[in-house]
């Protein structure tokens, strides 16, 4: 064997990867060639320090979170998984249809749409744009990322303590979609402005293991979805409405 | 978000038993990408539930091999999307000051803060390569199936590496203790 066939094998015998055969050929080799020696020397001595580096186990914290994702899912009942394909498709034919189209008109975006919006933040581990409690953050995130200046409230002491904000397009349009947490759920409210006028009560009705709540409030039209309880639900869309109310 | 095919409590339960054993591997590969613990945590985090996702096309190959390439899919994304900013390094210079073992002797520790000094001061293509190679023990065939390379490029990159990594060292140890023979 020449030197540079031997050098070249220095790397591979070191990390086992020659035959039987090719190693016993290196080792001989090895015997005539002191430079190919001092390299595998070194390599070795690399090696050894490489593999003598302390390894962190993974944090409790890490664990913990990824038991959570596990859990949840396990919770999760197979009927909803064939139903979650389906609004995808629904979403996409929706969006096809409804390009450029006004969100406020007539033929809006169905149930699905919103459903998929909820989906997008409870299934990301990335579920807001700007995460924070504080409406006077959020609120100007929003500026010039769409075409108005939604109403953002935290609710902490109501029990849906504010985790920020995010864009969504729903129906063709960018909107906005606050993100607030109750225990261990979230509830994901789209929202935009409206020309109708007055205020409507919040309609809160269940699909296929989601909880939908709409309503019109000072202007804007609201969606909100989550897998709280109705009555949960409920609260949510009336602790909303106080705080708006509250502003004026 | 929504995949055709979502993961069910069955799914869930065999993940847990085949992957989740991995998951001191999923981070300490994630710590060497990024070189930032809370960073690896969340790349960490993120792969495992593309890993569940995935999950049903695994075909029972080894788990460790085929949950890294997850995690070193997830990190170039992540890093795609943040614009390629590299950590600052100094969260890594203090690492490997603690050791295991308090009995240890300073100078060890002193030798392994250089090391992993050295090693997380690499381009990331030389660093993945060695941690894999060194750190995970991984074969050929598995590195080249997580980088996504032929089995002929991992060698090539791996000599290269070893290069860089000799020449690191020896501008942070002295010829004294770090056992490699000066060239």
């Amino acid at each position: 064997m020449d030197c540079p066939t031997c050098e070249a094998m220095v790397d591979a015998y070191i990390d086992g990867e020659l035959s039987a055969t090719e190693s016993s050929a290196f080792e001989t080799a090895l015997t005539g060639c002191p430079d190919c020696r001092r390299r595998l020397e070194e390599a070795r001595a690399m090696s050894g320090l490489l593999r003598e580096l302390p390894a962190d186990p993974a944090p409790d914290l890490l664990r913990a979170r990824i038991e959570r994702d596990l859990r949840a899912i396990a919770a999760r009942p197979r009927e909803r998984m064939r139903w979650m394909a389906m609004a995808a498709s629904l979403i996409v034919a929706l969006s096809i249809g409804w390009v450029g189209g006004s969100i406020t008109g007539r033929g809006g975006p169905g149930e699905e749409a919103f459903v998929s919006t909820y989906l997008r933040v409870a299934a990301s581990d990335h579920p807001v744009d700007v995460a924070s409690t504080d409406r006077h953050t959020v609120k100007p995130w929003f500026a010039g990322r769409i075409d108005y200046s939604p109403p953002v409230h935290d609710l902490t002491s109501e029990g849906f303590p504010l985790e920020g904000g995010r864009l969504d397009v729903v129906g063709g349009r960018k909107v906005s979609v606050l993100v607030y947490r109750h225990n261990q759920h979230r509830v994901a409210l789209s929202l935009w402005p409206t020309a109708a006028s007055g205020n409507t009560a919040p309609k809160v009705v269940e699909r296929d293991g989601f909880t939908l709540a709409e309503w019109r409030h000072d202007g804007f039209e609201m969606h909100a979805v989550s897998d709280i309880a109705p009555n949960e639900m409920a609260a949510f869309a009336a602790a909303l409405d106080r705080a708006t109310g509250a502003d004026r | 978000m929504v995949d055709a095919l979502k993961p069910d409590a069955a799914a869930a339960a065999r993940f847990r038993a085949v992957m989740l054993p991995h998951l001191d591997a999923v981070y300490g590969f994630a710590r060497w990408l990024t070189r930032d613990p809370v960073q690896a945590q969340d790349v960490a985090q993120e792969a495992m539930l593309r890993a569940l996702r995935y999950f049903h096309a695994f075909r029972g190959e080894e788990a460790r091999p085929w949950l890294l390439r997850i995690v070193r899919n997830t990190w170039s994304d992540l890093r795609a999307r943040k614009g390629a900013n590299d950590q600052s390094l100094d969260v890594v210079e203090d690492r490997a000051a603690e050791g295991p073992d308090p009995e240890e002797s300073a100078l060890a520790g002193d030798r392994r803060r250089h090391v992993a000094a050295a090693l997380a001061a690499l381009p990331a293509e030389s660093r993945e390569i060695l941690v894999l190679r060194e750190i995970e023990d991984l074969s050929y065939k598995h590195i080249a199936s997580v980088l996504d390379l032929p089995v002929g490029t991992v060698m090539s990159r791996l000599a290269r590496a070893r290069e860089k990594l000799a020449v690191e060292l020896r501008g942070r140890l002295g010829r004294r203790d770090h056992g490699l023979p000066d060239v």
